[in-house]
């Protein structure tokens, strides 16, 4: 297998788009109860843990774009083959794959509980996310640039959920984030790590970088990408804060969906499954670009046709989704993705970019002395 | 491969039009549904209440618009069940305005009624709480040929109007939530009363917890209110002793004023309030109130000589004096009673650092609060007379 993957220059798209793609698979199914996990940890103070979180992701980025400079135009696959040669790096690559296709599950299916417990109580399972596997499919199936093309029409569709996040702020009671920074750090960095289903996503930069036109530029649009996100999530956990008595809070499983419930209009009493149908544009992006990556590896690693793996997990997942019955099962595998999710998308590019810095400069010297000597 | 191709899109086209017409949601059409517009509950025995729903119907031939519906069970859901059996109509919550939850009720506890509309996605946050004075049977039903209107819209239109002019605090499930889940401060609802073939509100519940334990008439509502809130348009009638007025009482060139009380009222409207809560000693737990508020002196039973500023300046300081001591009068009343729906516990919760104080030990140190209260009001104009 080559390390470095050269596409077509027609599949290529430019490095403005980033900030479509890092913000539109950050934001997903993860926001609508992320105001209520963080605040089980850090309290009153969960929007300064959630800034935080979004701080330590865009350090994350820096060491991700850092190794991905070191080569020429590759991904996690090629990097994982030069790095630890064929077969431990493709094992581990692997492993990625099948992160990747589980968190498209989990989307997936926490996507579907939404819907079944705020609008459609008798709708089956295997309905809507058979409906949803085939959109996705047929999206990843136009290739990369269809994929960022769903990701771009996603955030422009859905920018103005924003706006009505702010009306409940008219019955919020400021004295609830008083007193600031009550919690101790361990706390806030607890509520940091419980970010982390929200703010998992940007790792799929390892994977569509080869395709990156202006790849110098990359790191700079994915920062914007990441602060967008930083910003709406602090400012989604901010208003859930001062909307929420403390108890409620804590029991309320989708704070921000619930906050969408006091909205009003004249000829709308409610709003909310407006925003539980816009939600579906929503996570629309994430699900379209885990597949597309996981798949991806089924080119890379198995050298057959990328539309092989899309089947191969999308009918897995489908056949996966009838197995999930209750909601704390739900609760248990998205926990499980989370946490496999903080090593694999936090920790581990950490550490594979410190080998692989550490790699290069070595090869570095020693052709230095070839050449000396 | 080619045709391969084409079957596969045709497939997919085909299978995604028969499953996007939804055939697993199930159709609500309109005619057939009972639309819930109002609960009220009552105690019947130990371990049974009863609930009576008004029903709106669609059916334009039909002459009554609400049907009215009572069964008995324990909870919520069993309550409706039991009430569709009861009807040709499928009863839906969606539509849902108003509960009543009948006294008897309330003073034992109404958390677990709520908490069942909480949990049900299909009712909405804005839904008003209240709760009767007698029994909640007897409002719901009320004679809608009286009214003119079905129960539920009455009830909603009664409230939201209340609120609007801001005689009343709004009492949605939200805020209820919102009040009764906060460990510093206690929800207030208002109260029903049956008044001559009307539904008037008599004056809002205090509530420790869930639980009733005091009402508050509706003349005190505006000192709670100017606690909790801001106001933009309200009023108010103050009682004073003729006595103390008595320099500035114009006496127009001797012409005499009839007098039909022998007390002096005041009325001042236009009212724009801002009030500030602070905890200013957080041992001896003294906090200090600060209320400013622009208002207009529109009406007042003698003669008053307002053309010098001298004498506005004194009926403003009166003004405040009679707050201040009226505000004082409520909180201590509050204290006694045990209930916080100031929003007191939140102030103090916000400036104590260190864990977070419980529900119980709050509501001990609350007993021994001190309140220093300042009122601040200013009488920008005298309508269109001096």
């Amino acid at each position: 297998m080559k390390v470095n993957l050269h596409p077509k220059e027609g599949l290529l798209f430019n490095a403005f788009m980033l900030v479509f793609i890092i913000h539109s698979i950050q934001v997903g199914v993860g926001l609508a109860g992320l105001p209520r996990v963080v605040y089980l940890e850090a309290k009153h103070d969960a929007w300064i843990s959630v800034f935080l979180a979004g701080v330590i992701t865009s350090f994350v980025l820096v060491f991700m774009i850092q190794m991905l400079k070191q080569y020429d135009s590759a991904d996690l696959y090629g990097i994982h083959v030069d790095v630890f040669g064929k077969w431990a790096g493709n094992s581990l690559s692997f492993i990625y794959m099948i992160y990747m296709a589980s968190t498209f599950f989990i989307i997936l299916m926490n996507y579907v509980e939404i819907v079944q417990v705020w609008i459609f109580p008798t709708l089956p399972t295997w309905q809507l996310s058979l409906v949803l596997i085939l959109l996705v499919i047929y999206a990843v199936y136009g290739g990369i640039r269809v994929v960022v093309g769903v990701a771009f029409l996603s955030v422009v569709g859905t920018v103005w959920l924003a706006v009505v996040l702010f009306v409940p702020l008219q019955f919020g009671d400021f004295t609830h984030l008083f007193p600031i920074l009550n919690v101790n750090a361990k706390q806030l960095f607890k509520g940091a790590q419980s970010t982390t289903l929200s703010m998992l996503g940007f790792e799929i930069i390892m994977f569509v970088y080869p395709f990156v036109k202006e790849k110098q530029k990359a790191l700079f649009f994915l920062q914007i990408g990441n602060l967008i996100t930083t910003i709406t999530f602090t400012l989604a956990t901010l208003i859930s804060i001062v909307f929420f008595a403390s108890n409620s809070l804590e029991k309320t499983i989708w704070p921000v969906l619930s906050m969408f419930k006091i909205v009003r209009l004249p000829n709308l009493e409610r709003f909310e499954f407006i925003a539980v149908s816009f939600w579906m544009l929503i996570i629309l992006p994430n699900m379209c670009l885990y597949l597309w990556a996981a798949s991806k590896g089924f080119s890379r690693i198995l050298r057959k046709k990328q539309k092989w793996g899309i089947w191969v997990i999308a009918m897995a997942a489908f056949a996966a989704s009838f197995f999930i019955k209750s909601r704390y099962q739900m609760n248990t595998m998205t926990d499980l993705v989370a946490k496999a999710g903080f090593y694999l998308a936090f920790c581990y590019p950490v550490i594979l970019a410190s080998i692989v810095l550490i790699k290069k400069r070595f090869k570095r010297k020693e052709s230095k002395h070839a050449e000396t000597s | 491969m080619q045709k391969l191709r084409k079957w596969l899109k045709l497939v997919i086209g085909m299978s995604s039009f028969i499953l996007l017409t939804s055939c697993g949601v199930e159709p609500k059409q309109l005619e057939r549904l009972g639309l819930i517009t109002a609960i009220g509950f009552d105690l019947k025995k130990e371990n049974e209440i009863t609930g009576t729903v008004a029903v709106s119907k669609f059916d334009p031939m039909a002459k009554v618009m609400t049907n009215l519906i009572s069964a008995d069970a324990n909870t919520l859901q069993t309550l409706r069940s039991e009430e569709n059996l009861a009807t040709d109509q499928r009863l839906e919550m969606g539509q849902l305005r108003c509960v009543i939850y009948s006294k008897e009720l309330a003073e034992k506890g109404i958390i677990q009624l709520v908490n069942a509309l909480n949990r049900d996605p299909a009712v909405g946050n804005m839904v008003y709480l209240t709760i009767a004075e007698k029994d909640a049977l007897s409002i719901i039903n009320m004679d809608e040929k009286k009214i003119k209107v079905n129960i539920g819209t009455y009830l909603y239109n009664l409230i939201r109007q209340n609120v609007e002019r801001e005689l009343l605090i709004s009492p949605t499930l939200h805020e209820f939530n919102h009040q009764f889940f906060d460990y510093g401060q206690d929800p207030v609802l208002p109260i029903l009363k049956v008044a001559k073939d009307k539904v008037a509100i008599s004056g809002v519940a205090l509530f420790n917890d869930d639980k009733m334990v005091a009402k508050l008439s509706n003349d005190k509502l505006f000192y709670l209110k100017l606690l909790t809130d801001q106001y933009r348009t309200g009023s108010k009638e103050l009682e004073f002793n003729r006595d103390e007025f008595a320099n500035i009482i114009n006496v127009q060139g001797g012409q005499s004023y009839g007098e039909i009380y022998n007390k002096l009222f005041i009325s001042i409207d236009n009212l724009r309030s801002n009030t500030k809560i602070d905890l200013v000693d957080k041992k001896n737990l003294v906090f200090d109130i600060q209320v400013k508020m622009d208002s207009r002196l529109l009406e007042t039973t003698n003669y008053l000589d307002l053309g010098k500023p001298a004498n506005m300046k004194f009926i403003e300081k009166k003004i405040n004096k009679e707050m201040e001591s009226q505000i004082k009068k409520l909180l201590v009343f509050f204290q006694k009673k045990q209930v916080d729906p100031v929003g007191i516990g939140n102030e103090y919760m916000a400036h104590v650092r260190g864990k977070p104080i419980s529900q119980e030990d709050w509501k001990k140190l609350y007993k021994n609060a001190k309140f220093d209260v300042q009122v601040k009001n200013t009488l920008t104009k005298t309508g269109t007379m001096d």
